[in-house]
């Protein structure tokens, strides 16, 4: 019965690793800004649109892979792509900011979900505007069908997925490097940690703010791009699942805190798809489960940093 | 006194609406260092967050090197070159005492034309002495002078013409205090202006040339430290009675 499981713990890493990428820009928005974005999501599912867009454009630019090595540069262009895509995020989480989720900073949390949820429906109808109605499956990503699997443990594993995984450990060691090591990145901790104080030694937090939202639209985005090359389509409704689990992945690894994000998914990721394939009825409980059981040994979450980024 | 560096005129802040400051007028000249004396919530803090723009004012005008400073965002003020020690320090947590040094360089170092980072975080270092070995100490893991050094610290690593100071002594024990004192001199032997706040007016002669003594949001004397000290209506408001 239990044959494949190594099989889905893989696919669970995989999965874990997507979620990070989400959850880490979910998570430095609240640290740094205070503000749940439940517009997260859309994002998400904007950066999955983008890169069918990006990525049909520049594949088309290339010839269809008909061996190892030509997938392997077509499955770069892919990656370069969705880079690009989640660039194209990098403008549109900045207006945003600067220009709906600015004035009410100082307003009451509900103010703020209420906002984010309307950019939430406002987000869907520019997708289905510009994308329409009906999912995306254009073949885009074919080609990566070409590249040969990975052997990982003895598993004939998806050498995408290996990729995905390994971007998710750039992806986090860069975020580490950025906060703890570069001037912005500190002076962004700084700005969590105390905005008078900052205000107090020079820091414009208007533009840590719109910075910090940015990057998070950015990580949303290029997790959408990455997570929709995998199946090879992109619709409107894919952000609610994501946000939902991210939610559960930053409350498990402590709110602001980047390394428990990285656990927090990694510890959703592995437990729902081992679970589920043998316990179907268990999909949405499992997540579910395990916060409320890591909440009742730890409240803060593994690494609660209430309002910090760490 | 010499030339007003800073000249804040009927200044009236606001708290949550509610005025807690009443046309408060003071000024510190260049190289000057001044106290405002007053009880625990007579307006201290909300004069130098008023000063500092994070508290809003409902009237007055504040000048510092001929400038309005109401009509600048926050941001700006430090840059100007006004460094601030809050009352409660205020680091930044997580983050070592040579890192909250480096901070206010790092967003303000351009505008005040600092070259050489590194040997103003030095600078800072030399004059305090004692947090030499707990440079890469986190800064909640450090004693309460060592917490109030290095705000003082993360304050002088602007190099500010003024440094306003919010109960830099207060809560320490008798040897610290003594200790801050000094340094506090040494900072106003560089030519650096220096306001202080201060709820215990014996410590204040020792420090300052002037002094203000505030009360219910008002200035209500202003003179040399050593006289006001000695006045018996003064003691007495310090004490809680008086008008």
């Amino acid at each position: 019965m239990f044959e494949s499981l190594p099989y889905h713990a893989l696919n669970g890493v995989y999965y874990g690793f997507i979620l990070f990428m989400i959850a880490a820009g979910l998570t430095i928005v609240f640290g740094v800004l205070g503000v749940l974005n439940l517009a997260h999501g859309e994002l998400y599912a904007f950066g999955a649109f983008v890169a069918f867009s990006i990525v049909g454009y520049l594949t088309g630019l290339v010839a269809e892979p008909t061996g190892p090595v030509t997938a392997l540069i077509f499955g770069a262009v892919v990656l370069v792509g969705s880079l690009a895509a989640a660039a194209v995020l990098l403008p549109v989480g900045a207006t945003l900011e600067a220009a709906f989720v600015r004035p009410i900073y100082d307003r009451d949390d509900v103010y703020q979900l209420l906002l984010t949820y309307a950019l939430l429906l406002i987000l869907t109808d520019v997708m289905k505007f510009v994308w329409g109605a009906k999912p995306l499956d254009v073949g885009v990503y074919d080609g990566l069908n070409a590249i040969p699997t990975t052997e990982l443990f003895g598993i004939d594993y998806p050498t995408y997925n290996v990729v995905v995984v390994a971007v998710g450990l750039v992806v986090f060691g860069w975020l580490v490097w950025f906060f703890d090591r570069t001037k912005t990145g500190r002076i962004v901790r700084a700005t969590a940690i105390d905005r008078e104080m900052a205000t107090a030694i020079g820091v414009s937090t208007d533009r840590i703010f719109t910075l910090v939202f940015a990057m998070g639209a950015f990580f949303a985005g290029f997790g959408g791009a990455m997570v929709s090359i995998g199946p090879g389509s992109a619709y409107l409704e894919m952000g609610l699942s994501p946000l939902v689990l991210s939610f559960v992945v930053i409350v498990i690894g402590g709110l602001g805190s980047l390394r428990g994000a990285l656990v927090g998914a990694l510890l959703v990721g592995v437990t729902t798809q081992v679970v589920t394939p043998y316990y179907s009825e268990l999909e949405l409980a499992v997540p579910f489960v395990l916060m409320v059981v890591v909440l009742l040994v730890r409240p803060e979450g593994l690494y609660g940093t209430w309002g910090e980024i760490e | 006194m010499s030339d007003p560096l800073l000249e804040v005129s009927n200044l009236t802040a606001t708290v949550a609406g509610f005025e807690v400051t009443h046309g408060i007028d003071l000024e510190v000249g260049e190289g000057e260092a001044v106290a405002l004396v007053g009880r625990n919530g007579a307006g201290k803090t909300s004069t130098f967050r008023s000063i500092m723009g994070l508290t809003p004012i409902a009237g007055g005008s504040i000048r510092f090197d001929g400038e309005e400073l109401t009509d600048l965002r926050s941001e700006l003020i430090p840059k100007r070159g006004i460094g601030y020690q809050p009352e409660g320090r205020d680091l930044f947590t997580g983050m070592t005492v040579e890192e909250n040094f480096r901070l206010p360089i790092w967003t303000a170092g351009d505008a005040r034309g600092i070259d050489d980072e590194d040997a103003v975080v030095e600078d800072v270092f030399d004059l305090f002495t004692e947090l030499e070995n707990r440079r890469d100490a986190e800064v909640q893991n450090l004693s309460g002078g060592q917490g109030k050094m290095t705000a003082i610290g993360r304050a002088l690593a602007l190099q500010p013409d003024l440094l306003i100071l919010d109960e830099p002594l207060e809560g320490l024990a008798p040897v610290v205090v003594e200790n801050l004192k000094s340094y506090i001199r040494e900072i106003i032997d560089r030519d650096i202006s220096v306001l202080v706040a201060e709820s215990n007016a014996s410590h204040v002669p020792e420090i300052v040339d002037r002094m203000y003594v505030i009360e219910r949001g008002e200035i209500v004397d202003s003179g040399d430290p050593d006289d006001l000290v000695q006045d018996e209506e003064i003691q007495l408001l310090m004490q809680g009675g008086g008008t």
